[in-house]
Formats: C-alpha cells, structure tokens, sequence
C-alpha cells in the first residue's frame, strides 16, 4: 500500500515496489489509507507511507494500525521529508518499522526491503 | 535567526540538485544547471509554509514551460498531455520534498504545511516576506528558482 498525498510521488513509488512484484493499493492520506485497509480481503504486507498529508497525517496512520490487532503483519515504512531525529524516534516509537527521508533513490527503497526481509537480498538486481 | 541557523543558497543548491538526481534527471541527461537563467520567471510558484520556531516560506518557482516538464518527467508523460492539476501535484511535491529539506537546517521545532501552488504569482501577497537565500538555475533552457521567505514571526505564513 503507498499512501501519500501526491499522485506523483504515489506514481514514483508504485513503480518501485511493482518492479518488485507487490501488487500496489493506493490512498491519498491516512484516512483513505484506513478505508481501503477495511474493504481489502487481505491485509496488505508493506505501507509505504507519507508523514503530512491532509485529513490524517502518517503518524496518525501509523498509530491507528498499530492499535488494531488485524494489522499486526503489515510492515510500515516512513517515506517522509521529516528529516529531525525528533520525528524519526516518534515515528519508530509510535510503531514504524523503517524510515527512508525524501529525496530517496530506488536502491534506498529496495535496500530498507532487503533489510526487513521483505525481497530476498538480490532479488532486484 | 541566528546566522549559523539560516540556510544559504549553497545548502539550496544542493538540495535541488538531490531532489532532480533522484526524480527529475534520474538518467543524468536534464541535469539542474547551476547557472542563473537570463530571465527569471514566476509563472508557477509552488510553495511550503514553515511555522514554529521560524516562519517563512520555501519556494520552487519556474516558468509554465519547466513546470509541464517537471510534472510530465514526474508523472512518467508528455510534457503535451499535462494538466494544470498534474503541475499542482508535482511542483507542490518538489516543494515539499525541497522544503523538508530546509526544514532540517532551521531552528526546532518547526512544522511543515502542506503544498500550494500559485500562478503568475509576481504581486502575490502569499509571497512577501524577506529573502533570506536563493538559487538560481537553469533546467532544460527555462529558468528555475529555490528560494527561502522569511515572514515576520505570527505573520501570515500560508
């Protein structure tokens, strides 16, 4: 799942992670993010998710998810400009498994999957 | 601002020049160029407004022709089929990842706000504020600019 309030950025990475064979589910923001999770049938592996986006921000997201148990197996990546260490330490305390800080290349995203193992190591290559 | 908290225009051409390395020039053939254009344009404005320690504003303004081209490398189309919502979403994304960034070298702490884009944005009263950096750049053979506003503190910022 990408949630992130930019049909851009949402474009960019949708084309990572589907080069790496996830199926992609879009949301604009933390609400709508909360909405799809509901109608899914299955919850989603990965959230690559935004830290300001209107209506529910991804802190808020993030702390929503972690307070229901059905999405325990749902990996959630920070892919944020909040570069503060103050902001990052929120976000991993709040229940965020990663943190990648715009601007990100490709690699950046693939390495943080290699490392939560969720691609084998090579896999992309 | 103390002067050792304020970005410079060296700290803003690097962060362009990240920003355009990883989404606009990830093939290394439209590079950033760090040269000022002959003619400065604020056809599109996008900006971010920062409040909390400091209040200001970061900008990304260019002319209608570099915004089609940022919005149609953004989005993976041609620079022909772009819309005026598709130069909102992807200039406003620049100046958020942009002003993320310099978000980082200014006093904490600090909040960011979401994106807006303005047109034709020369006596726009969102823009008055003083400069406290820019850089000036050419992309594509159309001028390009990242500038910094500095607003008086409880002013206007958004």
């Amino acid at each position: 799942m990408v949630i992130d309030d930019s049909r851009a950025m949402r474009l960019i990475l949708r084309r990572i992670v589907s080069g790496l064979n996830f199926d992609v589910v879009e949301a604009g923001n933390g609400r709508e993010a909360m909405d799809r999770l509901a109608e899914l049938d299955a919850v989603p592996e990965l959230a690559l998710i935004d830290w300001n986006m209107p209506e529910m921000n991804g802190l808020e997201f993030v702390t929503a998810v972690r307070a229901d148990k059905k999405y325990r197996g749902m990996t959630l990546m920070m892919v944020t400009t909040e570069s503060e260490h103050g902001q990052i330490v929120r976000a991993l305390a709040a229940g965020a498994h990663e943190y990648v800080i715009k601007p990100f290349t490709p690699d950046a995203i693939v390495d943080k999957l290699v490392m939560l193992g969720l691609i084998p190591d090579g896999a992309h290559a | 601002m103390s002067a050792t908290m304020a970005p410079t225009g060296d700290d803003l051409q690097q962060i362009a020049e990240q920003v355009w390395a990883s989404y606009l020039d990830t093939d290394g053939e439209k590079p950033l160029v760090p040269l000022p254009p002959d003619k400065l344009s604020r056809d599109v404005v996008a900006g971010v407004a920062v409040s909390g320690a400091w209040h200001g504003l970061v900008l990304v303004s260019c002319s209608t022709a570099a915004s089609k081209e940022a919005a149609a490398a953004l989005l993976g189309m041609g620079a022909d089929e772009v819309t005026v919502g598709d130069i909102d979403d992807a200039l406003g994304e620049l100046a958020n990842v942009i002003g993320g960034n310099v978000k980082s070298l200014l006093p904490e702490p600090c909040t960011l706000g979401l994106p807006e884009v303005h047109n034709n944005a020369d006596n726009d009263p969102w823009l008055e504020g003083d400069e406290i950096c820019r850089f000036e750049a050419t992309w594509m053979g159309e001028p390009m600019e990242v500038s910094v506003l500095e607003k008086p503190q409880g002013g206007e910022t958004a």
